[in-house]
């Protein structure tokens, strides 16, 4: 769920665009949803939640796109915000007004999966010309629910080490390297927490949602844990991995007191780009946010017995059945959409990833990488995203349910082991119930 | 809607008199002629609070008995969802957290809104700069107060916090804190509502016939007495007011939790809407969630029924 982080982007700039999607949210709310004019038989419906640099590289390949195909239209349609596009595609569904096309998050495929008009690409990106290999294995599994493929991937991304290198000159503490371990990590963050300056070595997203649970799932997996058991049927994180993570972000944050705890309103890239907080465990959507006069770098999360594995958050077009005709359309869009040529030159507009590998190949490429060149090792830690997020339809009630475990001890209310019990209680109950 | 309903009662006080005297010629014809032309004005709000209030809330009943997900066909579960809502100790604590929001909430809005109404209604420079500094948190959008908020009572780099160490006060977790976030929700609607509640006490104030205060005053009767024995039991009407409006959305509070804490931390400031939004739109049970909807529909209507009927007659009395 990177978006997430990245609408608090876009509180920090507009707050008028916050109050935009809570009206969206209510709108949904009442069971209204209101999509773009259908003209024409064969004009298809696409519904996204970019703002900014995104928004504007999208519509300018829909507008390409219909120049070149004047009798298969593309009408781009805001949806409000990523964030709220799952309720918003549901409320379409209830209002009988649903998008041929929407971006989802990859959190969101699960309960779409039971939506009776969402189609199965399974077939269709068996295609050879489609070359589905070519992506990334975290966004294929991402795209999966009970193996049938019911998306196809729009953005990927991954979390890294971002840090302050002036901050880090500054307290004489060596920079950060790609084979650094948890203490490495933990030592050097204590180094540059300093009270009377009221600077800080790491911060961490406490809100409780999403954001909060899939840094802990980073730190699960690099400790040989997983979230649920392979059928997902039973908790599995209570076991020496989690407690080995939840340990380390108690030690971190309780006993060093070296962690910012942001509310969730994104204040943490605020006070990196102020030199207040030293290290950020974020993707590649923060860099463009970013002061210039930061000096700063990126590498490898620090690793666990030398796993130095990350989480991805990839996010997806799903197409859904209006008419047999109208699938071959959006099917055609999507396809066009994230062919290699067609998606590096959105990466290159946007600075966002690299969805196919053999995007790294092509010669514009290179521009790729002049232009952001932070994102090196973005693309290069793609490779370092072993583990998937469980595509099962309770995903939320399972997340929340960990979200509340990280933030009580990480604001000193309960013990690990304590937090772990009732987690795992609570989660139990929530598969049991589904 | 708010703003209007005193306001019609003042002025319907003042014109019945009038009208009664001039129209005695056809009083039937007329009366029925009347009660359509009243009828034709009410008909759009009739119209448009059944269409998007009646119509949702019966829908909404049914589906508290079903299992639905708002995406595959519904299924009905009679009363099932009734029955887990019982055993739910997360709905539990919701309920828990909207009394104790509401209990301070509403009477600390209803007391400071009196005072600073109070206070505004004098003749001095500048006093209308004064009234619409009081009354611009209310329309300034929810949003934007409670991101403000939370940077101003963030615990490391507010503004706040900053202040409280100046005076040698220690750092306060406000909406970080489970044991403070509750009432730090409270301060920040406290703030935001107070123009509202003062804004209706001053124009009931500005009602108060000036004579009987002349006459208060001409007894002997101080100023400060005057206020408490003459315009405060005339605004009883007002205040009844208030109470059921305060009331009322203190028991529907969501939009500031949704903008600052998220219910958290750890469910401290999860309230009933709150949890039946998220049972709604993030989990999609939303026969679950109905059936909360259901029952706050049914609390908030006797606890309104309630305040009427003890208001009226103390106005009465």
């Amino acid at each position: 769920m990177p978006s997430v982080v990245r609408t608090q982007r876009t509180i920090r700039k507009s707050l008028a665009l916050v109050s935009a999607a809570a009206l969206v949210i209510g709108l949904a709310a009442c069971g209204g949803g209101s999509s773009g004019s259908v003209t024409g038989s064969t004009t298809i419906t696409v519904w996204h939640g970019y703002t900014d640099v995104e928004a504007e590289a999208l519509k300018k390949l829909g507008a390409q796109w219909n120049t070149e195909h004047p009798n298969g239209k593309v009408n781009l349609v805001f949806d409000g915000g990523n964030d709220g596009a799952l309720q918003k595609t549901i409320a379409g569904f209830t209002a009988g007004k649903a998008p041929d096309v929407a971006y989802e998050y990859g959190s969101s495929v699960a309960a779409l999966s039971r939506q009776p008009k969402l189609v199965d690409l399974t077939e269709r990106v068996k295609d050879p010309a489609f070359k589905w290999d070519d992506f990334f294995v975290s966004e294929r599994e991402a795209s999966t629910v009970n193996g049938k493929v019911l998306g196809v991937p729009a953005l990927v991304d991954n979390l890294s080490l971002v840090y302050n290198e002036t901050l880090f000159e500054q307290a004489g503490v060596p920079l950060p390297t790609p084979d650094w371990s948890w203490s490495d990590f933990r030592s050097a963050a204590a180094k540059l927490t300093d009270k009377q300056k009221k600077t800080f070595g790491w911060a961490y997203v406490n809100d409780g949602s999403e954001d909060t649970v899939w840094r802990y799932l980073a730190l699960l997996w690099q400790a040989g844990g997983d979230l649920l058991t392979p059928d997902n049927t039973k908790p599995a994180f209570d076991s020496p991995a989690g407690l080995a993570a939840l340990d380390q972000l108690k030690q971190m944050a309780v006993t060093d007191k070296s962690v910012y705890l942001d509310s969730g309103n994104g204040n943490y890239l605020n006070l990196f780009n102020s030199g207040k907080i030293a290290m950020l465990w974020t993707g590649p959507w923060d860099l463009s946010s970013i002061n210039e006069d930061v000096k700063y770098g990126v590498t490898l999360l620090p690793g666990y017995n030398g796993d130095h594995q990350t989480i991805s958050g990839p996010d997806l077009y799903m197409m859904f059945n209006n008419s047999d005709a109208k699938v071959d359309a959006s099917w055609d869009f999507v396809k066009w959409l994230i062919s290699p040529e067609v998606h590096l030159q959105f990466a290159i507009d946007t600075g966002d990833l690299p969805v196919r590998q053999s995007e790294t190949e092509l010669p514009d490429y290179q521009k790729f990488l002049t232009k952001y060149p932070g994102n090196k090792v973005f693309v290069e830690n793609l490779k370092n995203v072993k583990h998937a997020r469980p595509n099962i339809a309770s995903y939320n009630e399972v997340s929340t349910a960990v979200g509340k475990m990280v933030q009580s001890v990480m604001i000193g209310q309960s013990e690990p082991q304590a937090a772990l019990d009732s987690a795992r209680d609570e989660v139990t109950g929530v598969l049991a119930g589904s | 809607m708010t703003v209007v309903s005193p306001g019609t009662s003042l002025s319907r006080r003042r014109l019945l008199p009038g009208s009664s005297g001039s129209g005695g010629r056809r009083p039937r014809n007329r009366a029925t002629a009347d009660q359509l032309a009243g009828w034709g004005f009410v008909a759009p709000s009739v119209l448009l609070i059944g269409l998007f209030g009646l119509i949702p809330v019966i829908w909404s009943f049914v589906i508290s008995f079903q299992r639905n997900d708002l995406q595959t066909p519904a299924e009905w579960v009679g009363l099932k969802n009734y029955r887990q809502l019982a055993d739910d100790p997360v709905f539990a604590e919701s309920i828990r957290h909207t009394v104790v929001y509401t209990a301070l909430f509403v009477p600390i809005t209803l007391v400071a809104s009196l005072l600073v109404a109070a206070a505004l209604n004098r003749r001095i420079r500048g006093i209308s700069i004064y009234r619409l500094a009081v009354f611009i948190p209310v329309v300034t959008s929810t949003v934007a107060t409670g991101v403000i908020f939370t940077w101003l009572l963030d615990p490391d780099y507010g503004l706040v916090n900053a202040g409280l160490n100046k005076v040698g006060l220690p750092s306060q977790g406000f909406f970080s804190a489970p044991n403070q976030a509750l009432f730090t929700v409270v301060g920040m609607t406290t703030w935001g509502w107070i123009g509202f509640g003062a804004l209706i006490y001053l124009a009931a104030l500005q009602a108060v016939p000036s004579d009987l205060l002349e006459a208060a005053q001409l007894d002997g009767c101080t100023k400060a007495g005057a206020f408490w024995r003459i315009q405060v039991p005339l605004m009883r009407p007002v205040s009844g007011f208030l109470l059921v409006w305060l009331t009322i959305n203190a028991l529907q509070l969501f939009d500031e939790v949704f903008v600052t804490t998220k219910g958290g931390p750890l469910h401290s400031t999860t309230v009933v809407v709150y949890y039946l939004y998220q049972q709604a739109f993030q989990f999609f049970h939303a026969g679950y969630a109905a059936a909360m909807a259901c029952l706050l529909f049914v609390a908030i209507a006797v606890i309104t029924l309630v305040q009427m009927r003890l208001t009226r007659e103390e106005a009465s009395g």
